[in-house]
């Protein structure tokens, strides 16, 4: 299930026009639906109304012929009963007057004038005056005796207590043998009354019921609708299923499933009421249609399927919802093919991007005269490879300046790099001079500069830093180096070899740039080590940190007088390390720098060492410590120290 | 099987249906229409738990014309089912009887009147009763209550409560009370009174003979008793299968009834066998019960003096 489902995505994903079409197709059937169930209720309200009427009225006209024969029974009944208190003085003559009303109405099965017990003394207990109508003839007899005591008989007692006419549950007569016949028969019973107006017996009129039934369950407004019966205890009388009449009333079957609707019903119908209720019987939706049958008690109801009752309506719908349903689907299809017919020149146009986009930019874009909106698109994308065309060759051109640049600054890196000593050893025929210097530019060029020279048994040597990186910083170092090596070659002290060269770049200086330095000359005879620093870094003297008296400005950043230089008596024999910041302020990719400390540690037991091998611990600290990220300042170390003989 | 295997056996069924024959037809009357009060007799007839006891028993329901009780007073049956109460009147009126089994150990009577009615508040009100009897509790109950009640006997007071001719109406737990309900009354607490739970919790149903038939045929009431017993008891295990065969009986002598009816009938009969104190179907007679409804009738006039335990149990 789910490939599939995967699939049907994929392609309206792919599709624009069966995603198109298969949204007109929802927004029309939604308008379908919309219009449709409006219609379909009204339709059916029209229908279910329709249905109501012709139910209630064919109700009405059956309960209408059953309660005028109902009222011909009172009305025999009535015609009749006035003439006994008359005649109790012959009590006889009640054979007389309930044979008569036999008589008079042959429809009536039987008729009984009962009295109670001991009424008349010399009749004993029972006095019963019961006339039959049977095989077409009347029989008369006195009904009462101690097997049947008819005053505790129902059509009896009932008169006697309800205190006025009434009719009887509808029973199912039998003969003394115990022998049952389908005849239904119901009482109308009336008490009697003596002159004093006191009770003294039940007159009952017999009817069979059997015409009722037939009446009843002809009424069929429709095919598969039948009719009920109930009398006031809920029991069938009227049923299609036999075996439910006399056996069970309208409840029993809520008495183990319990059905709300269905008791309501006969509540309803045992109250009397009139009305339509709607309820499943046996497992079917089905309209009620209950009304009382006169003042019997009694109630007639119809139940009609609904599918009966909407069978036309259903028809009906099923076709329109096919006929939309296939509407539907070729809205879809047609909708789908007219889109697909006018997306073909947008997927020329992807086509031709696609080949633009794989660098062909002379593929010539289809132009068929369309302003539509893929005309528009079209005329954009040619506008776009007119463009890109354009872009690509200054790009073309950007990219061999840009490499061309490069080759320069290669060049330019080159010539700085010449600028300062790079041979290693510094001073080969020199067997009292260990000397090593390195510089690293954090770019191609750096603005770091170290220079050192020999002249007249003196060792001159420095370390600066320009403000800065790259191209400028690079040439102001080239200046800085070129005038320590002019103005040191001179002679002068460090101190002086400082303001010399700070007066010299602080003029013209408009780019504010500067230079720290720190400048050292080393009498080689006598070990005597004089030095200036010039805002720059302390040096190290034997792994240590030299506390520095002074500390000048940096030079070129505006004039001074005098910078104070600094010496120590003998430095033969003892190690001094002069950096750049790129040694102790390099960062690694959480910008944490080296530090002081670690530099400090990194120097436990460098003494040892030769300045080659100083230098490069120290790079290999470095490197270690940036731990790939990139140099963040250029790195200058230069290491020296004076030997001795006896070291020799 | 050979010929001569089948003479054989053929001979000794004739032998064994000539001794069966030979048997005293045992008649057994409920004291009402076949329904599942008595579905254990039933039970024991179809199963074959009497033929297996050794006796021949037929079960004779009551007619219009012929009561249980005047069945066995002209020795037509050997045994009938009575209520407590009603053997009682009988013993009372000098006819001996024994008990030689107890089904029920509750009362299941109960007054019933419109709902939201308490039967108790409705002093004077006409109540339906049964012109047969069984209504010697609610007599009971009315004098010492002075509710005064109009007792209105009927057949039946079902009809006569639907349609409210009457006021209120007693019914048997099992039997009326579901058809009342059957024709679509509704009842709440208040409006249904249990002698079963108040002082007036009365065994019902036994079975009983004439004592003068018992003394001579110990071994046969014996029998009679235990075999239904067993038919009670298969029924309470096998209600469904036990119900099939009620309504065999029931269709058999053309009863108004239904099998839902019948159903609930049983489940109730059931109920009402099991002792509230200990929850088992115990099968006696309850001393204390026969006191009770003893003194209860004596207070009533029903009795002109008591009756005991000793009198009914069989000996």
């Amino acid at each position: 299930m789910k490939p599939l489902l995967d699939k049907i995505t994929y392609f309206l994903r792919k599709s624009l026009s069966a995603r198109l079409g298969l949204w007109i197709a929802l927004f029309a059937a939604l308008i379908f639906v919309a219009a449709l169930g409006f219609m379909f209720a009204e339709s059916r309200q029209a229908v279910r109304s329709e249905a109501i009427s012709h139910a209630t009225q064919t109700l009405e006209s059956t309960v209408l012929r059953v309660t005028n024969i109902l009222d011909e029974v009172m009305v025999a009944t009535d015609n009749t009963d006035w003439l006994i208190p008359r005649h109790l003085d012959a009590p006889d003559s009640m054979f007389v007057y309930s044979r008569r009303i036999l008589a008079n109405n042959p429809d009536l099965n039987g008729c009984s004038i009962s009295f109670e017990p001991y009424y008349f003394r010399d009749k004993g207990r029972w006095f019963s005056a019961y006339s039959l109508n049977e095989n077409g003839g009347i029989q008369t007899t006195q009904e009462g005796n101690d097997e049947y005591e008819y005053f505790y008989m129902d059509w009896y007692q009932q008169a006697k207590l309800l205190d006025g006419p009434c009719w009887t549950e509808p029973y199912n007569d039998f003969n003394p043998k115990g022998i049952f016949s389908s005849d239904v028969i119901a009482s109308y019973c009336k008490p009697i009354r003596d002159k004093e107006d006191n009770y003294i017996g039940t007159i009952s009129v017999d009817l069979s019921l059997s015409w009722l039934s037939e009446t009843i369950s002809a009424v069929k407004p429709y095919p598969n609708s039948y009719s009920i019966m109930i009398g006031e205890g809920g029991t069938y009388f009227v049923h299609p299923d036999t075996t439910k009449l006399f056996y069970q009333t309208i409840f029993t079957e809520t008495l183990e499933h319990p059905d709300p609707d269905r008791t309501a019903l006969g509540h309803a119908m045992q109250r009397g009421e009139e009305g339509m209720k709607q309820l499943v019987v046996n497992g079917e939706s089905c309209y009620v249609f209950y009304k009382p049958l006169s003042t019997t008690g009694w109630s007639v109801a119809i139940v009609c399927p609904e599918r009966d009752i909407f069978a036309g309506f259903n028809r009906l719908r099923s076709s329109v919802l096919a006929i939309v349903l296939v509407g539907l689907l070729l809205m879809l299809l047609v909708f789908r093919r007219i889109v697909s017919r006018e997306l073909v020149p947008l997927q020329q146009l992807a086509g031709q991007a696609k080949t633009i986009a794989s660098g062909d930019f002379e593929t010539q874009l289809p132009d068929d005269g369309r302003i539509d909106e893929i005309g528009q698109l079209s005329h954009s994308f040619s506008e776009m490879q007119s463009s890109l065309v354009n872009y690509v060759e200054e790009l073309k051109t950007t990219t061999a300046m840009k490499a061309s640049f490069e080759n320069e600054l290669k060049v330019a890196s080159d010539i700085q790099m010449g600028m300062v000593p790079r041979i290693f050893p510094a001073f080969p025929k020199r067997k009292d001079i260990d000397l090593y210097a390195s510089m690293t530019p954090a770019k191609e060029v750096g603005g770091d500069l170290y220079d050192f020279f020999v002249q007249q048994e003196k060792l001159y040597f420095c370390v600066g830093d320009v403000s800065g990186k790259g191209i400028p910083a690079s040439l102001f170092m080239a200046v800085t180096r070129n005038m320590f090596r002019i103005i040191a070659q001179q002679g002068h002290t460090p101190a002086e070899v400082a303001k010399q060269i700070n007066d010299f770049i602080t003029q013209d200086n408009e780019q504010n740039m500067f230079v720290t330095m720190f400048i050292g000359c080393i009498d080689l005879q006598t070990g005597h080590m004089d030095f200036c620093n010039c805002g720059h870094n302390p040096p190290l003297l034997d792994g240590q940190f030299y506390p520095l008296k002074y500390t000048n400005q940096p030079l070129g950043l505006w004039e001074c007088d005098q910078f104070s230089g600094e010496s120590i008596d003998d430095v033969r024999g003892r190690q001094i390390l002069v950096y750049t910041d790129g040694l102790n302020e390099a960062e690694n990719r959480q910008m944490e720098i080296l530090g002081n400390d670690r530099l400090l540690e990194l120097m436990v037991g460098a003494e040892t060492l030769n300045a080659e091998d100083v230098i490069h611990k120290l790079q290999k600290a470095v490197e270690k410590h940036r731990d790939g990220a990139s140099p963040n300042d250029d790195l200058t170390l230069l290491c020296v120290r004076v030997i001795t003989p006896s070291e020799n | 099987m050979n010929h001569a295997s089948k003479l054989i056996l053929s001979i000794a069924g004739l032998v064994a249906g000539f001794c069966a024959g030979a048997q005293e037809r045992f008649i057994f009357t409920p004291q009402w229409t076949p329904q599942a009060q008595f579905t254990g007799y039933y039970v024991a007839q179809e199963m074959g738990f009497y033929h297996d006891a050794g006796l021949d028993v037929d079960i004779v329901h009551p007619t219009a014309s012929q009561s249980a009780l005047s069945r066995i007073f002209k020795n037509e049956s050997q045994a009938t089912t009575l209520q407590l109460c009603q053997a009682l009147e009988v013993v009372g009126s000098d006819v001996p009887l024994v008990n030689i089994l107890q089904t029920s150990m509750n009362n299941s009577m109960v007054i019933v009147s419109r709902r939201g009615v308490d039967p108790l508040t409705q002093k004077g009100a006409r109540v339906g009763c049964w012109a047969a009897g069984f209504g010697q509790l609610a007599f009971c109950l009315s004098d010492r209550e002075h509710l005064d009640y109009d007792w209105i006997p009927a057949s039946t007071p079902v009809n006569l409560f639907v349609k409210g001719a009457i006021d209120a109406a007693l019914a048997m737990s099992y039997n009326e009370f579901y058809q009342l309900v059957q024709s679509g009354m509704e009842f709440d607490d208040t409006s249904v009174y249990r002698f079963c739970d108040h002082e007036y919790n009365v065994q019902e149903d036994g079975v009983y003979m004439r004592y003068d038939y018992y003394i001579n045929h110990k071994e046969e009431a014996q029998k009679f008793a235990e075999a239904s017993r067993r038919g009670w008891e298969w029924a309470a295990e096998h209600p469904e299968e036990a119900l099939d065969i009620v309504m065999k009986y029931v269709r058999m002598h053309h009863i108004i009834t239904n099998r839902s009816m019948q159903k609930l009938m049983l489940a109730e009969v059931l109920r009402l066998q099991l002792n509230r104190e200990t929850g088992e179907r115990e099968f006696r007679l309850r001393p204390d019960m026969v006191k009770l409804a003893s003194d209860l009738m004596v207070e009533n006039g029903m009795l002109l003096a008591p009756v005991s335990y000793e009198e009914l149990i069989a000996r």
